[in-house]
């Protein structure tokens, strides 16, 4: 049968409707004011002429967000700090009143009557500042001197964590025949998303209904995060959403905006929509990683592994985004000693503010800044040591045997099979025949260099338990309403085919409603590659509900007890007989009437799942020009059972050529004088192409999670977090050949060509950022 | 203000627009076809490709006013274009559905709408040439892995 997804028609014919493809009569325009510093003290807003311009209604500042009870944006902490010690929160303004903070914070906000009017009244605003010293980065941020962001914040660290146990690594370290350190840097990115960020909101003043068309990843969050900060009632306030053109983790958080729209919309008296330009997105879209670290292993006389140790600086822009911590710990925690067996383990996580914008998700969400230390001091190790990568990683393996398996602190993986993971990799990749493909390389002037990650991550436990409902509507469709809100991931084909299988119905039968004001449900939005497992599990359960409704009704039906009565590909029948009536005809039967009888909401709460994989790139450099040029790449998955594999493969595909970008190319830079953002549009940021990945090859090897009733274990990020230090194992291995000892992203040619180059000199460590 | 008369999908349509107006947002805010997306702000994302007198160009980067006259072709036109019945897709949206070349589908009708001229110009291309061809589009999903697939099936369907 050829692929199809139900959302494909509508998508390939233009017929999809994202936040700026809404309208709504009378509908008027907002444009932003940004901060054009990244720290200073706000003397004075003159917005006189602003407001005189032609078509301009309506002009905010912090005073009218101030007038209208506005609240600083949340934050939280997932876990204690160090100590019990809790997070320093950052007042955050939706409109700066006072100080701005970093370039592109919102001060001002003008709705006119159309878009280029409203830019227009934006321009003729005047701020006079006081310019404030600056902290651009995290290193510079911690420095004893350095300027303060926030009043309570003393020296800019709002938390600090601490997981694992300090002595045990302490005593292991002292007892230890080899240690191995190595710092990296994880550099700042973009994530991104084509789609950029808007918001429509729309008040109706006779019942104090706010509704708010954005783009998101789920409705829940968003609106938890507007009420907290508008102080609307949440019942007052309903998100819409359709189409959502990508999010990776930048569509999880209500951006201030937001909360600046729906007040602009009840004092206009009329819809208003905003939708960012993509230089407003680069200097406003949450950023990602920005983490310095150091990490260290301790080994045996046989290069066992005896510790890790590990210490991680993150840069969080100038405020906590409300998944910003969450980010930046809980991955570390949860995979603290990857896929090996490591006696003792621990790690300690700094947060410091920075005059730049707040770091949040994107793609992995600290699941590539675990798995990128621990692989690259595994490879580090195994260097220098003089042992084989692959050797070094298979005899610190954790046993399959040993499933479940507990790790150093106190949490745990469910299942795993590790070591065959690697072999499948280790044949598919031809492992074994690398050195005559580095021959021929050489022989063309080439430098080759093949890298290897084992690795395992953790998937969201969400919230709260993830419902679903299904409503049957009176021409034999069923409206599927859930909160993890499809930005990409396929939910509408990988629902209904979930269902469609166990109902014994046609997937066409199925709707998918996300994001619709009229259905209220609990959940979790997308993010860490949970859907299948907690909405996929609650789907399962919908599903064996209906069928105990039906087998009611049949039951009814046939004048048998219920007992009797078996369910088989959407077939009710008396256990033994021929008597039989089928799921579709009680539903034309039942579903419409008063009643609504098979309409259902069920539930399901799953925790965390540990998908896991070998990757293996390899990478042939030319020393010429430093173009690195990613040659073969393989990936072995156990993402658990897959419901539909060419789903799967493209979630792979778009996160490995993600974690490519990063490491080939992408690079948020600010300025470290003033603060300016260097890298802010797609003339200067460097997205991947069509270009960057070649002789992908993805496979699987399930080990079903017995954790959730599908036995998925989920797929969204293992494509970035195998592929980061995959490849930058096979461009130092390529590298240190001509001498290259050290290297950080991204390998840009100019900074490949520039390390080859020092190199030669005797600098090996040149592009290295600490 | 200047008025501005085109034919959008066959159909002849004039505006009144401001001069610095551009096509994107005639197609978009005048004539409601949002299916010609706005992915940025300077040329480089491709979400807003069109056809032009049969030409590819960004709408973001044509004046209305420039346009004028002229004929112009948008995703909601393309299956039209290929069968009046409205039943089936053009060969290169099929394409792009069984490739799965497409994931949220933001930068979709613009890859279509690149693809298809590109295949009119080179209609066997080899990989160089598809990799070059999608120089101007930018998708952040698929990792362009399935939208190479794409552009290759539906060659070869469009030579069938
Ligand atoms: S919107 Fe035209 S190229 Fe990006
Ligand atoms: S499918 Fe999402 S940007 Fe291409």
């Amino acid at each position: 049968m050829t692929f199809s997804r139900l959302e494909d028609r509508r998508l390939v014919t233009g017929a999809g409707r994202y936040v700026s493809d809404w309208n709504f009569p009378g509908q008027l325009h907002a444009a932003f004011l940004r901060a054009d510093r990244a720290h200073a003290r706000i003397v004075s807003i003159n917005t006189e002429a602003a407001r005189a311009m032609p078509g301009v209604r309506v002009v905010l500042t912090a005073a009218d967000t101030a007038a209208a009870g506005f609240r600083s944006l949340p934050c939280a902490a997932p876990i204690p700090g160090k100590g019990g010690s809790a997070l320093l929160k950052p007042e955050r303004p939706v409109l700066a009143g006072d100080v701005v903070r970093f370039v592109g914070e919102c001060v001002a906000c003008v709705v006119a009557e159309t878009a280029i009017a409203a830019q227009d009244a934006v321009e003729a605003i005047i701020v006079e500042y006081e310019d404030l010293p600056v902290a651009m980065t995290a290193e510079a941020a911690v420095a004893p001197g350095a300027p303060q962001l926030h009043p309570g914040i003393p020296g800019n660290v709002a938390i600090e964590f601490e997981t694992g146990d300090p002595a045990a690594v302490a005593a292991a370290f002292e007892g230890a025949a080899h240690v191995v350190s190595l710092d990296l840097h994880n550099q700042r990115v973009v994530g991104s998303p084509m789609e950029p960020k808007g918001c429509l909101a729309r008040h109706d003043a006779s019942t104090g209904d706010y509704f708010v068309h954005v783009c998101t990843q789920g409705t829940t969050g968003m609106r938890a995060q507007l009420v907290a900060t508008t102080g609307v009632p949440d019942e007052h306030v309903h998100i819409v959403a359709e189409d959502v053109g990508g999010g990776f983790g930048l569509r999880f958080n209500a951006y201030p905006e937001y909360s600046a729209i729906m007040l602009a919309a009840r004092l206009a008296g009329a819809p208003v929509r905003w939708v960012a330009s993509r230089s407003e997105v680069f200097l406003s879209d949450e950023h990602a990683r920005g983490v310095t670290s150091r990490g260290e292993v301790a080994l045996d006389a046989e290069g066992h592994f005896l510790a890790f140790r590990f210490n991680f600086l993150n840069d969080m822009g100038a405020y906590i985004a409300p998944t910003g911590p969450v980010v930046a710990v809980l991955s570390i925690r949860a995979c603290l000693a990857g896929v090996y067996r490591v006696p003792a383990a621990v790690a300690n996580v700094r947060l410091a503010l920075t005059n730049s914008v707040p770091m949040a998700a994107y793609r992995g969400a600290g699941r590539p800044v675990i798995s990128y230390m621990i692989e690259r001091l595994v490879d580090q190790a195994a260097t220098d040591l003089g042992i084989d990568p692959v050797e070094l990683r298979r005899r610190n393996l954790i046993p399959t045997a040993a499933m479940p398996w507990k790790t150093v602190n106190g949490l745990g993986y469910d299942s795993g099979d590790f070591p065959a993971v690697l072999d499948k990799a280790l044949g598919l990749s031809d492992w074994n025949g690398f050195s005559a493909r580095r021959a021929e390389a050489g022989a063309r002037g080439m430098l080759r260099g093949i890298g290897i990650a084992t690795f395992i991550e953790s998937t969201g436990g969400g919230a709260s338990p993830d419902e679903v409902e299904a409503r049957f509507g009176d021409h034999g469709e069923i409206t599927i309403h859930a909160v993890s809100h499809s930005h990409g991931q396929s939910h509408e084909t990988a629902y209904a085919e979930l269902l469609a299988s166990v109902l014994g119905l046609p997937r066409e039968r199925f709707r998918l409603r996300n994001g619709d004001p009229g259905v209220r449900l609990a959940g979790n939005p997308t993010g860490g590659s949970r859907t299948m497992h907690g909405v996929g599990s609650a789907l399962r359960v919908l599903a064996d509900d209906i069928i105990a409704k039906g087998r009611e009704l049949a039951a009814r039906a046939l004048e048998a007890a219920s007992a009797d009565i078996e369910f088989d590909n959407g077939v009710f029948r008396i256990a033994g007989t021929d008597r039989s009536v089928s799921l579709d005809a009680l539903i034309e039967r039942h579903a419409a009437g008063p009643e609504r009888v098979f309409d259902t909401r069920s539930s399901a709460r799953t925790g965390s799942t540990f998908p896991n994989g070998c990757h293996v790139a390899e990478v042939e450099i030319d020393p010429a020009t430093g173009v690195v040029s990613i040659e073969r790449y393989t990936a072995v998955d156990d993402a658990g059972n897959l419901l539909n594999p060419t789903i799967v493969a493209g979630q792979m595909h778009g996160a490995i050529v993600q974690g490519a970008g990063q490491v080939l190319g992408e690079h948020a830079i600010y300025d470290l004088e003033t603060g300016q953002f260097l890298t802010g549009s797609f003339m200067d940021y460097a997205m991947p192409k069509a270009v960057n990945v070649h002789g992908l090859t993805i496979a699987d090897h399930p080990v079903p999670t017995p954790t959730n009733l599908l036995g998925v274990k989920g797929v969204g990020e293992a494509g970035v977090t195998g592929s980061l230090p995959a490849l930058m194992n096979a461009i130092l291995a390529a590298l240190r050949p001509v001498g290259v000892t050290h290297f950080d992203m991204p390998a840009t040619p100019a900074r490949v060509w520039g390390a080859v180059g020092a190199a030669r000199a005797g600098d090996g460590r040149r592009f290295a950022h600490a | 203000m200047s008025q501005v008369s085109l034919t959008v999908n066959g159909k002849a349509v004039s505006v009144d627009v401001e001069d610095r107006t551009l096509l994107s947002s005639v197609l978009r805010e005048n004539l409601g076809l949002t299916g010609t997306h706005i992915g940025c702000d300077t040329s480089q994302c491709g979400a807003c490709t069109v056809h032009l007198d049969g030409r590819v160009v960004k709408s973001c980067t044509v004046l209305a006013v420039q346009a004028a006259g002229s004929d112009v072709m948008t995703i909601e036109g393309l299956a039209p274009s290929h069968d009046p019945s409205g039943a089936t897709l053009h060969p290169v949206q099929q394409a792009f559905s069984e490739c799965h070349a497409l994931q949220c589908g933001f930068c979709t009708p613009g890859m279509i709408m690149a693809v298809t001229g590109l295949l009119k110009d080179t209609p066997d291309p080899d990989e160089q040439q598809i990799i070059h061809g999608l120089e101007g589009n930018l998708c952040r999903c698929t990792g362009y892995v399935n939208i190479v697939k794409a552009v290759k099936q539906a060659a070869s369907a469009l030579r069938a």
